[in-house]
């Protein structure tokens, strides 16, 4: 039980972040190993962040936004989620495992999604193991 | 006083010395008044150890400005790019393949034993040759661009470089002043014409020529983009314009993102994919999309795509 993976979760602004801030405040429990960042949209989320994060050791990143069609911006969540298709294959390119990625939604009601959607990220993460691990 | 100069290549084609001998008219003065080059080994005599073998040690004399072309890429590349910086108060790094690993950089994407493997033995090789490991410098792990080995004072990237801003760089370093150089991307100094995204949703190979009139100027060609061709223009350095269009576009041509990205640390391949997928162009379209990154392979961008193995169950 050595490996505690690190986990960034770009949460969006309008629900899944304040999603997470309710599971705080409702004293939810959830692993330690997600670090969030706020983002205003989930559709602002550049390919290049979740290259970032993986190439400075991040094992694994998560997006989350509003349920489709609940955006704020009225289609961003929309552009994430085209985005995010692109950005599972483009992991292969770098040499990543595509499961390092993952994209919910979460609305700003559902603390209970939201910790569920970082504890079975957390699983998957510790069992793939470290983002450096080198495999043959 | 002329200003000393040292001219030195790495794992390059020679292609920029080339693009320095194209400066022109203005080569004249700057090689005769300003520059006093004392070591280029491609365009003048000078050996690294000694004229007549006699020195030890490779030897570089001291210049004020260093200009090295190519990528790092064995053992020799280097030594000789270590000593040009201690020799050189200003280095220089000219040409896609010392500032982005350029070309030689593919070589990144794959497994470098099987590439030597297929560089020294072929079908017709006669049984018992082996790679060479006496004359041929042994191979760094990987192909490096300039600034991952050594401090480099100024990027000056293209394949090849534009002729004008050598100069440029040249004069604003006797001068004392920034260099003045683009600093937007391809599209800013193209002059095709733009009439809206339109309906393309896939981007097309360039296997047949893109539509224009011939004999028409290029302005009043539509965007190649536009036209539904994979063009790299949004994501690449601009500089390459000569006479206001550039070079690729000029021949009626998508640009191949010789410049590298726009920005320093860019990824030219993410960029053009998070551009295509965000306009609604189906990314899957792009045939070989790794090699988007054919001229900024080093920095570790590009890197072997890792084989799946079945791992054994515990």
């Amino acid at each position: 039980m050595g490996f505690e993976p690190k986990i960034i979760a770009f949460c969006c602004h309008w629900c899944a972040y304040a999603a997470a801030d309710l599971a705080g405040a409702a004293r939810m429990q959830y692993p330690h190993n997600v670090r969030i960042v706020r983002l205003m949209c989930s559709g602002m989320m550049h390919p290049e962040f979740v290259m970032d994060a993986l190439s400075q050791g991040a094992d694994g990143v998560m997006v989350l936004g509003c349920h489709l069609d609940e955006c704020r911006y009225r289609d961003g969540n929309y552009r994430a989620l085209d985005r995010s298709d692109m950005v599972v294959e483009l992991l292969e390119d770098f040499g990543y495992e595509p499961e390092r990625f993952n994209l919910t939604w979460v609305s700003s009601q559902e603390p209970d999604k939201f910790v569920k959607a970082v504890t079975e990220m957390t699983v998957r993460i510790k069992k793939l193991g470290p983002v450096n691990d080198v495999q043959g | 006083m002329a200003v000393t100069a040292a001219l030195e290549w790495l794992g390059s084609c020679s292609g920029c010395e080339i693009a320095i001998l194209n400066i022109g008219e203005d080569l004249l003065p700057l090689i005769t008044e300003t520059l006093d080059i004392v070591h280029a080994p491609l365009l003048m005599d000078h050996k690294y150890f000694g004229q007549c073998g006699e020195g030890v040690a490779l030897e570089i004399p001291d210049a004020v400005i260093g200009i090295v072309t190519g990528c790092v890429n064995n053992r020799e590349h280097l030594e000789v790019l270590q000593e040009m910086r201690t020799k050189c108060k200003v280095l220089i790094a000219l040409g896609t393949c010392a500032t982005h690993g350029g070309i030689p950089a593919l070589m990144n994407g794959q497994d470098q034993q099987e590439s030597w493997q297929g560089i020294f033995t072929t079908v017709s090789t006669d049984p018992g040759a082996e790679i060479p490991d006496v004359e041929v410098p042994p191979p760094l792990d990987r192909v490096y661009a300039c600034d991952e080995k050594v401090r480099i004072d100024m990027q000056l990237p293209g394949c090849p470089p534009n002729p004008e801003f050598i100069a440029e760089v040249i004069v604003s370093l006797v001068e004392g002043r920034d260099p003045i150089l683009p600093s937007k991307s391809v599209c800013d100094t193209c002059l095709t014409k733009r009439e809206g995204k339109g309906t393309v949703d896939k981007v097309k190979r360039f296997i047949e020529n893109v539509e224009f009139e011939p004999g028409a100027p290029i302005d009043e060609m539509r965007c190649l983009l536009e036209q539904g061709y994979m063009c790299m223009g949004p994501v690449t350095a601009a500089g390459c314009a000569k006479r206001g269009v550039p070079g690729c576009i000029s021949a009626r041509v998508p640009c191949r993102g010789c410049f590298g990205p726009v920005r320093k640390g860019g990824n030219q391949l993410l960029d053009m994919m998070n551009g295509l997928a965000s306009n609604g162009i189906d990314y899957k379209s792009v045939v070989d999309r790794r090699s988007i990154l054919r001229f900024t392979g080093a920095h570790g961008r590009l890197r072997p795509v890792k084989k799946h193995v079945a791992r054994e169950k515990s």
